[in-house]
């Protein structure tokens, strides 16, 4: 499965979901399949932290249903972040972790043990039941509608087998500042969620 | 503790609720573990224990974006990982993080262990100009809204550095 194709497919399901990106390729994927820049924070490089940054998110504001991509390089790095997820077990969370088996944003660099990580196996280790792996686009458009739209009061985790990405990008990556990022996406959700993120100071 | 006089553990929780922390994150420092008992238990938090510093940051640093106050409890040695994520994150797009640290390594700590702690972890703070008010004494609790609410000002991170003597010893 081509790796934008994936995401394109996955954001033809999305409804009212927030979107949290991972650093490199599932950060360019989303933006050029979406052009979101207000329901969705794009967190660079931030080296395994987008699904605990997605947990705070998801716990602070439970009405809120959040996606949250992460790469599986970042997931090399930081496995036990499933222990957290698990323990947290939010509802208005799905972890969706891009298996290309390849650090993509250093241009593919090799992942360690990559003939041998099961990282389904690994989510069904930690305790996670609402685990599922798509590998075609087939398949996506017959079986992640129901998921999404399932009314289940636990953290769901989902593995995308996808190909390496290499030269499918049509428009150029994102260009905003991590300022400007942070203001499009938490003024989206003050006005979700009435929240007063960042106040007003005179 | 004698009667009548609170827990540091209490103390700590009754400030971190009085400035609206809600989320508290943490990993072990066997100095914050009164703490650490006291807000698990205390129902005003949300307690998460992690499994590294740097989940900590990112918890707490998406609970910002859903307007919910929050601190991350680490040991020094915890914090020396977490600089990456710290300007990675909070200094890059400007989110505000409250930490509260432990002043590891230095006179008083027998843990050898710790000596790099002491040799480095106020220089590796003050090398990312990261605001911070150690706290030496009980009466001096209050720091950690004042150091909160700049967090929430400054929205970078800061930190509240307590001694074992505040946290462990008598610290009146």
């Amino acid at each position: 499965m081509k790796y934008v194709d994936a995401f394109r497919a996955l954001s033809r399901h999305r409804t009212d979901q927030i979107v949290v990106t991972s650093a490199g390729h599932s950060c360019q994927a989303w933006w050029e399949a979406t052009k979101d820049s207000t329901r969705t924070f794009y967190l660079g490089a931030s080296m395994s932290l987008s699904t605990m940054f997605a947990s705070g998110l998801a716990v602070a504001q439970p009405n809120l249903k959040i996606w949250a991509f992460m790469g599986d390089g970042a997931f090399c790095m930081n496995p036990g972040t499933l222990m957290v997820e698990r323990q947290m077990n939010l509802p208005n969370l799905t972890h969706i972790l891009v298996s290309n088996r390849t650090y993509g944003g250093t241009l593919n660099a090799e992942l360690p043990n990559v003939d041998h990580n099961d990282y389904a196996a690994i989510a069904h280790a930690m305790g996670i039941d609402r685990v599922f792996t798509f590998s075609s686009l087939e398949q996506i458009e017959a079986e992640f509608p129901p998921i999404v739209r399932a009314n289940v009061p636990a953290y769901t985790f989902i593995v995308l087998e996808v190909e390496p990405l290499t030269d499918e990008l049509g428009s150029p990556a994102i260009d905003l500042e991590a300022v400007e990022l942070k203001f499009r996406f938490g003024r989206h959700i003050e006005q979700l969620t009435g929240a007063n993120i960042f106040g007003v100071r005179l | 503790m004698p009667d009548g006089i609170p827990s540091i553990g209490r103390l700590v929780a009754d400030e971190l609720a009085s400035c609206g922390v809600k989320l508290v994150t943490s990993l072990p420092d066997n100095w914050l573990m009164d703490v650490i008992r006291t807000v698990d238990t205390d129902k005003r938090f949300i307690h998460v224990p992690v499994n590294r510093e740097e989940a900590a940051i990112g918890l707490c640093s998406g609970a910002y974006f859903g307007a919910m106050g929050s601190a991350a409890l680490m040991g020094a040695s915890g914090f020396m990982t977490v600089v990456y994520a710290i300007t990675k994150i909070n200094y890059t797009y400007e989110v505000p993080v409250f930490m509260l640290l432990t002043l590891r390594g230095v006179v008083g700590d027998l843990q050898k262990h710790h000596v790099s702690n002491g040799l480095y972890l106020l220089p590796v703070i003050n090398a990312i100009n990261m605001p911070y008010q150690i706290v030496e004494k009980r009466s001096d609790l209050a720091m950690i809204s004042h150091c909160y609410r700049h967090s929430r000002t400054f929205s970078r991170p800061t930190a509240v550095i307590f001694t074992k003597e505040v946290l462990v010893g008598r610290g009146a």
